[in-house]
């Protein structure tokens, strides 16, 4: 099932047209709102798919000026940091909560 | 240190109220989420005051960003520690005094909603890392994989997204119960947890400012998502059923009216939250209106900002979303620089807010 993991990737276009012509219509999913940002003379924005999804939508689709890099396995990521919550209630007898700003 | 988990954020909650009873009271949310949990939001000030100047901040409405909940109960804590010893409060270069503290935790109504969507949240900590909606099973008769809402798609604005947009305009959204990320849900407002933020906003018509806290780009957006602002034509609105069928596309004749003076509102808020960031963390993040590539229907920013051209008798309410960090889920190390940053930033707009609410108050001053 490893295909099935979601996979973080970065797609690098010149125009909007160019990402528009490969992502319009498609159900990938865009993050947390669909983000375009600029970087040097590129649009630059992250998507999340499995890689059996991605080479769908390149196999059906032009790509013409569209790279397409994988960032992470996000799923595995993600799997790895449920171990960075906490299993306990570290509060469950009102103590002992404190924020990381320095008061001074 | 670790994320906190959805008993704990709750827990969190009534730690904070318990420690500090003079400056805050536990604010119970009338609807229980689909998994039957019961949220609080904490609302921090000298008395409870709904028509007071207030600020509401949430987290947490998409269950996979985890930084969100954690910062907004870490700048509880740390706001009311400070204010509890007098103290004033830093973040790696931004200092905030002790009078900023106090102006601010006495002047100021501050609400803040940490985890709107705790039963995602517990879903996407506990079994599938990358889940965004709420548990709702909204047809039980469809497949096992047809669960949850997305919420910041289901705020009554432009909810109905087929009437309102365009249909190549490419807007986040499906109708589809089955749609794995943005499913709209059956009706606007149709979820608890988004009915939870409704009723936070009703209760306390004093909110003259809303920060809906999410994970990431880095950058701060400011409505609207709906299309591209302008300013010159009041008649090209969201409400004009003329426009209907013309929305969200980039560079054509439809752009949503925004009140100039509301944008400079806007980017004067946006930019002293930006400034605190940049000076916490070394790096600006960016300072946008929320449409980008595609438009966003029913999002809790719109829907906030949009209530009082709705309904005349409704504050006015600036609206921001802060996408914060550069991953769902840093490892925690990373994870404490991002709640830095964006306490930082937090705490700035909160004494901006309070400034632009004692000029319009003392218009000659």
């Amino acid at each position: 099932m490893a295909d099935e993991a979601v996979h973080r990737i970065e797609i690098r276009a010149h125009t909007v047209e160019e990402l528009r012509s490969f992502l319009d219509g498609t159900d990938v999913d865009l993050g947390c709102r669909p983000v375009v940002r600029r970087q040097a003379d590129e649009l630059v924005m992250e998507v999340y798919a499995t890689l059996s999804h991605l080479n769908r939508l390149q196999a059906a689709r032009s790509a013409s000026g569209v790279t397409l890099n994988i960032v992470e396995n996000a799923t595995q990521t993600g799997l790895a940091r449920q171990a960075e919550v906490s299993a306990g209630n570290r509060f469950s007898r009102r103590q002992g909560l404190r924020g990381l700003g320095i008061k001074e | 240190m670790a994320y906190l988990n959805v008993e704990e954020i709750d827990a969190a909650l009534h730690t904070i109220a318990a420690s500090y009873p003079t400056v805050t009271a536990l604010v119970p949310l009338p609807n229980r989420t689909p998994e039957g949990r019961q949220s609080h939001a904490l609302r921090i000030g000298p008395a409870d005051a709904p028509a007071g100047n207030t600020v509401i901040m949430t987290g947490g409405i998409h269950a996979r960003e985890w930084v969100p909940p954690d910062t907004l109960i870490n700048l509880a804590a740390d706001l009311l520690e400070a204010h509890a010893r007098a103290t004033g409060l830093r973040y790696g270069g931004q200092r905030f005094s002790a009078d900023d503290i106090q102006s601010l935790v006495e002047g100021l109504q501050l609400v803040l909603f940490p985890c709107v969507n705790p039963d995602g949240r517990h879903h996407s900590q506990t079994a599938d890392p990358m889940w965004r909606k709420n548990r709702r099973r909204v047809r039980p008769e469809l497949a096992s994989r047809c669960v949850g809402v997305d919420l910041n798609r289901n705020f009554d604005a432009l909810w109905d997204f087929h009437r309102y947009f365009a249909p190549d305009s490419g807007v986040s959204a499906s109708d589809d119960p089955c749609h794995p990320h943005v499913y709209v849900g059956p009706a606007a407002a149709s979820e608890p947890e988004t009915q939870n933020v409704v009723w936070l906003l009703d209760r306390y018509p004093g909110t003259r400012w809303f920060v809906d806290v999410h994970s990431y780009v880095p950058a701060i957006y400011h409505t609207w998502g709906f299309d591209e602002n302008q300013m010159s034509d009041p008649s090209m609105n969201f409400r004009n059923a003329a426009f209907d069928g013309q929305r969200g596309r980039a560079n054509d004749t439809y752009r949503e009216y925004i009140p100039g003076e509301d944008v400079e509102a806007l980017q004067e808020l946006g930019s002293r939250m930006n400034d605190a960031i940049a000076a916490a963390s070394g790096t600006a993040y960016a300072l946008e209106q929320s449409f980008s590539l595609y438009p966003t229907s029913g999002a809790s920013d719109d829907y906030a900002y949009s209530r009082h051209f709705v309904d005349h008798t409704k504050a006015k309410i600036l609206s921001f979303t802060v996408e914060c960090g550069r991953s769902f889920q840093p490892s925690w190390q990373e994870a404490e620089d991002v709640i830095r940053e964006v306490c930082a930033g937090l705490i700035a707009f909160c004494i901006a807010a309070r400034q632009q609410a004692v000029r319009i108050a003392r218009p000659s001053a």
